[in-house]
């Protein structure tokens, strides 16, 4: 726990950038890309790895200690990636996650992931990622390359995303996540909108969407749905890292999620092991948006109680947690 | 368009579209991006405003502005550069982007929110297709 608050991390990939994985060039364009990020928005106080190191294949336990031995993060989500067309196990495999969970089980849940493009192949693997390894959501990539072209798919597509949905939903699980904005690669920025997130909320009213990295850049639009649909959250992954480099960009961020969405609907993720964890949470719970911003903006402040809700508790709701419960039985102080 | 703007030169962006509204149909002419643009002497001179500095496709807009300028007969080169002097707002907005688009007002601007997001939806229920 970081001051009052319990950690909840909605998002941690045990990458694999292992030389070799990476198909050609935009492969390696994504691997450089989620350097450029650890590089340039990890702050001068912290080290910087370089590049030779930190793309590596990094284990579960280099993860787990990251997270939990070296934050004050008290449970996580152990996210993968399935970018098999761009690297040949995906860059964070699903059953490389089901390993990083199996090492905490109380503390780790594992989200699965499938590519819906697959069809039946897609929803074999939904059951049995849920059925047999315990899979607590999912979480989707709309952006696909095949044959060195992009193929992307849409969350309001009938065809290709509802027969997952309804799956998902046949199976008990309600929580959804969606990488959206922040185009990694060469990718078409079209499906990095969250225009399709409509369809698929209203759709499916009773499924969970997290929209991660809040959309940015298109906070306005992300904001608009969240009002509208109160099956939709913003996930604060890789966004929150700007806190240090860039506190009144982000404060700007967090100022119209706080306004127009709530401190209900915002959740917290550290994207480890593009960065370590603990700066950007001990910069959050300092953090206060500037009072000019405040006074000019309009901005509501960001209270305790909003910081708790964010880092921790909505993610427990979402995962149909107890929070009392589950803060008294696994909320921790980490020794200094 | 307020600013310095040849409509020789808008004409002929009305047809290049930043990659994030292509599929809304809103070109960079209607999204505001044109700050100045002129021809002088065979010479096009073109600054651009950008919505948002996490745009991930500047380049890209800068060299399909740069193909159109350079496709008008009387333009022999195409200098254009996108200006941080002032920020992009949604005033510069055509009103067919406004009506396509929707951008959130800064809070200080709404005395009540939900007033404002009740007003909202049933203008978007009044605008979808029946």
């Amino acid at each position: 726990m970081i001051g009052e608050a319990f950690v909840f991390d909605g998002v941690a990939h045990p990458f694999n950038f292992e030389e070799g994985n990476a198909y050609g060039v935009p492969g390696q364009m994504f691997s450089n890309h989620l350097y450029a990020f650890h590089a340039a928005l990890t702050p001068a106080t912290e080290p910087v790895t370089p590049a030779a190191q930190w793309l590596h294949k990094w284990s579960i336990d280099e993860i787990g200690e990251m997270v939990y031995d070296h934050s004050d993060t008290d449970m996580l989500v152990a996210m993968p990636l399935p970018l098999t067309d761009l690297y040949r196990d995906g860059l964070s495999p699903w059953q490389e996650c089901a390993r990083l969970a199996q090492r905490d089980p109380d503390r780790t849940v594992l989200w699965g992931t499938v590519n819906p493009l697959e069809g039946k192949k897609a929803l074999d693997e939904v059951t049995r990622q849920v059925e047999e390894y315990g899979a607590k959501a999912f979480k989707f990539y709309n952006v696909r390359y095949e044959d060195n072209g992009p193929v992307p798919w849409r969350m309001d597509d009938p065809k290709v995303a509802f027969p997952v949905f309804e799956r998902l939903r046949d199976l008990g699980i309600n929580l959804v996540g969606v990488h959206k904005g922040v185009p990694l690669g060469p990718q078409p920025i079209e499906y990095t909108q969250t225009w399709d997130m409509d369809g698929a909320a209203a759709n499916f009213p009773d499924i969970n969407f997290v929209i991660f990295h809040v959309g940015l850049p298109f906070i306005d639009e992300t904001c608009w749905q969240l009002i509208r649909y109160p099956n939709l959250y913003a996930s604060l992954a890789a966004s929150l890292n700007f806190i240090v480099r860039a506190p009144r960009q982000f404060a700007e961020t967090l100022g119209k999620l706080l306004f127009w969405c709530g401190e209900d609907k915002i959740v917290y993720g550290s994207e480890a092991p593009i960065w370590q964890p603990q700066w950007a949470l001990e910069a959050f719970w300092n953090f206060q948006i500037p009072q000019d911003m405040c006074d000019g903006y309009g901005y509501p402040q960001l209270t305790d109680q909003a910081k708790k809700k964010i880092l921790g508790e909505n993610l427990l709701r979402l995962h149909g947690m107890d929070v009392q419960a589950t803060v008294a039985r696994l909320g921790r102080k980490r020794d200094a | 368009m307020a600013d310095a703007v040849d409509p020789v030169v808008a004409r002929a962006l009305r047809g290049v579209y930043d990659p994030c509204c292509r599929d809304k149909g809103i070109s960079v002419v209607d999204m505001g991006l044109l700050h100045r643009a002129r021809i002088d002497d065979g010479v096009a001179d073109v600054e651009l405003l950008l919505t948002s500095g996490w745009c991930p496709f500047a380049s890209r807009v800068l060299a399909d502005i740069e193909a159109a300028v350079t496709a008008l007969p009387e333009v022999e080169h195409a200098d254009v550069r996108i200006t941080w002097d002032e920020p992009w707002d949604t005033s510069r907005l055509s009103p067919d982007a406004r009506r396509k688009l929707r951008f959130m007002p800064d809070p200080a601007q709404v005395a009540d929110r939900e007033a404002f997001i009740s007003s909202r939806l049933s203008q978007a229920r009044q605008e979808a297709p029946k």
